[in-house]
């Protein structure tokens, strides 16, 4: 699970079922090679979404938000974070969130780090 | 026609209109007219910002491209002077006017300054803006001698602060559990004895005066023994700003009265945040003092100058920190016939759902940010639930909300 593929490949990070719909996990930094670590987030859709984990506004795990209807509630002051774009939708954060591109493939969730959804 | 909105004071209230307003598609002129340097958030100013760990421009509430961005002309070190809105114009105290179709307050208040005899000598301090911070923060150094008046929200925060930064912290407050109304008293009982369980000490009285002695400003208490401290913080509430409004003949009554649109007694003057007071059905409301109250004002406030529904109302929410726990409430537990504990008082994460009638009503968590986002979403969707679901934490709460 940790062995680092090549980027264009992505790397398997997760098992969809790992995530809980509605929640989050964090996908350490040794593993995706980002400045931040990752936040692997499971839409009340099913489908699954990554940021970067820190809050832009204070130090809070996006991966302890709440995800539903395509945001993420950060889980401290409430700031929302649209999961595609990492768009910020309300105070106190005033800067987006870094999103990177996720696969599924065959229940595996594949990360691409730094690029773009 | 309106296409010039001019809105007074740049806190989170006054900010949050302009974002309102241009994310709703206002194409008018929009000026926010602020005292400060730059608008920014209060909440950090009893936190980090009085710690000393972030400065003012980490605290921005939108960074300096944003007003430009958002075609919104910020006037900055500009307070008002009066307003005219039959002549259509915002007087600033320096003589410049600025023409407004429509006038948003977003005024705030000040910090309540109770009677007490001798308060007003340098060391009694009040915390509202940065600068109240800057001052206190001063005298904040280790080993000094503070006296908090007053543990509500604003003085427990200040404790901690002080505290962390190595002060003698001594906080006197005439209520036995201060939020009681807002948490109950078990929890409002633990969340005060906090404060001792850190190293401070708590009094249950009032202070009668302020003196000046050889070292430092003696504090008369009663009943108990006077004590000399280096430094006091009064920390007893706010006064909302309404002298613009009553010297401009708007309905002011405990803060300037609005509507459910936040529309004055003058149709061209609306209100926000700390400073409005709501009045629905011809019954005065209490004002609310919290930041995400603040925002909703805004937006509706918005919505109703672009002529647009507002949005749909939900349940409240705030947010504290002491000590390094967060404390969240969402809804009114005051209201609950039962309630329900999830985790044990004490230890964390920790909630508290009030319930009445098979639906959830408030909450209160502790370092835990599902319960109290669970909760909302209850209220705000009315879902049915049982006591013993809420307080089982191998119930799934995502799941009660979707089932």
């Amino acid at each position: 699970m940790n062995a680092r593929l090549p980027v264009s490949e992505g790397i398997r990070v997760a098992a969809v079922d790992d995530i809980p719909e509605g929640e989050g996990i964090v996908i350490v930094r040794s593993i995706t090679g980002t400045d931040d670590d990752v936040a692997l987030l499971r839409d009340d859709d099913g489908s699954v979404w990554a940021l970067d984990n820190t809050c832009t506004h204070a130090e809070a795990s996006l991966a302890e938000g709440w995800v539903e209807g395509g945001q993420v509630e950060c889980p401290l002051h409430s700031s929302k974070f649209c999961l595609k774009t990492g768009a910020v939708d309300g105070l106190p954060a005033t800067k987006d969130a870094r999103p990177h591109r996720v696969e599924v493939r065959d229940g595996q969730v594949f990360l691409y780090p730094g690029e773009r959804p | 026609m309106t296409d010039r909105i001019a809105v007074v004071g740049g806190g989170v209230g006054g900010v949050s209109v302009v974002a309102a307003l241009r994310a709703g598609g206002f194409v008018g002129d929009v000026i926010l007219i602020d005292e400060g340097e730059f608008p920014y958030d209060r909440p950090p100013l009893s936190k980090a910002y009085l710690a000393g760990d972030v400065d003012l421009k980490s605290i921005a509430l939108q960074p300096p491209e944003w007003f430009d961005d958002h075609r919104v002309q910020l006037m900055a070190h500009s307070s008002v002077g009066a307003l005219r809105p039959g002549l259509g114009v915002v007087e600033l105290a320096d003589g410049r006017s600025v023409r407004a179709d429509k006038v948003v307050l977003a005024t705030g208040g000040h910090a309540l300054r109770p009677p007490i005899r001798g308060s007003a000598r340098a060391g009694v301090h009040a915390l509202r803006r940065a600068h109240d911070a800057d001052r206190l923060r001063t005298a904040l150094v280790p080993g000094s001698r503070l006296l908090i008046v007053g543990a509500g929200l604003v003085g427990a925060e200040v404790a901690s602060t002080a505290l962390y930064l190595g002060c003698q912290v001594t906080i006197v407050d005439p209520v036995v559990a201060p939020l009681a109304a807002v948490v109950g008293d078990e929890i409002a009982s633990w969340l005060h004895g906090m404060h001792t369980a850190h190293g401070a000490t708590v009094l249950r009285g009032v202070v009668e005066s302020f003196q000046d002695s050889p070292d430092g400003i003696t504090a008369v208490l009663s009943g108990a023994e006077p004590r000399v401290f280096d430094a006091v913080v009064l920390a007893v509430g706010m006064a909302p700003a309404t002298a613009l409004a009553r010297d401009a003949g708007l309905t002011v009554d405990g803060g300037i009265v609005v509507d459910p649109m936040q529309v004055t007694s003058n149709p061209a003057v609306l209100a926000v945040g700390d400073v409005a007071r709501p009045c629905a059905g011809g019954v005065l409301l209490h004002r609310s003092e919290h930041w995400e109250a603040a925002q909703h004002d805004a937006q509706r406030a918005a919505a109703t100058i672009l002529g647009v529904a507002p949005p749909a109302a939900g349940a409240s929410w705030f947010w504290t920190d002491r000590y390094g726990t967060h404390v969240e409430v969402a809804g009114n537990l005051a209201g609950a016939d039962e309630f329900a504990s999830r985790g044990h008082r004490g230890e964390q994460p920790y909630a508290c759902f009030g319930l009445r009638g098979g639906r959830v009503v408030g909450a209160v968590a502790v370092n835990d940010s599902a319960s109290v986002r669970a909760a909302r979403r209850m209220i705000d969707r009315g879902i049915t639930v049982s006591a013993a679901e809420l307080g089982d934490p191998s119930v799934d709460l995502r799941r009660l909300i979707k089932r």
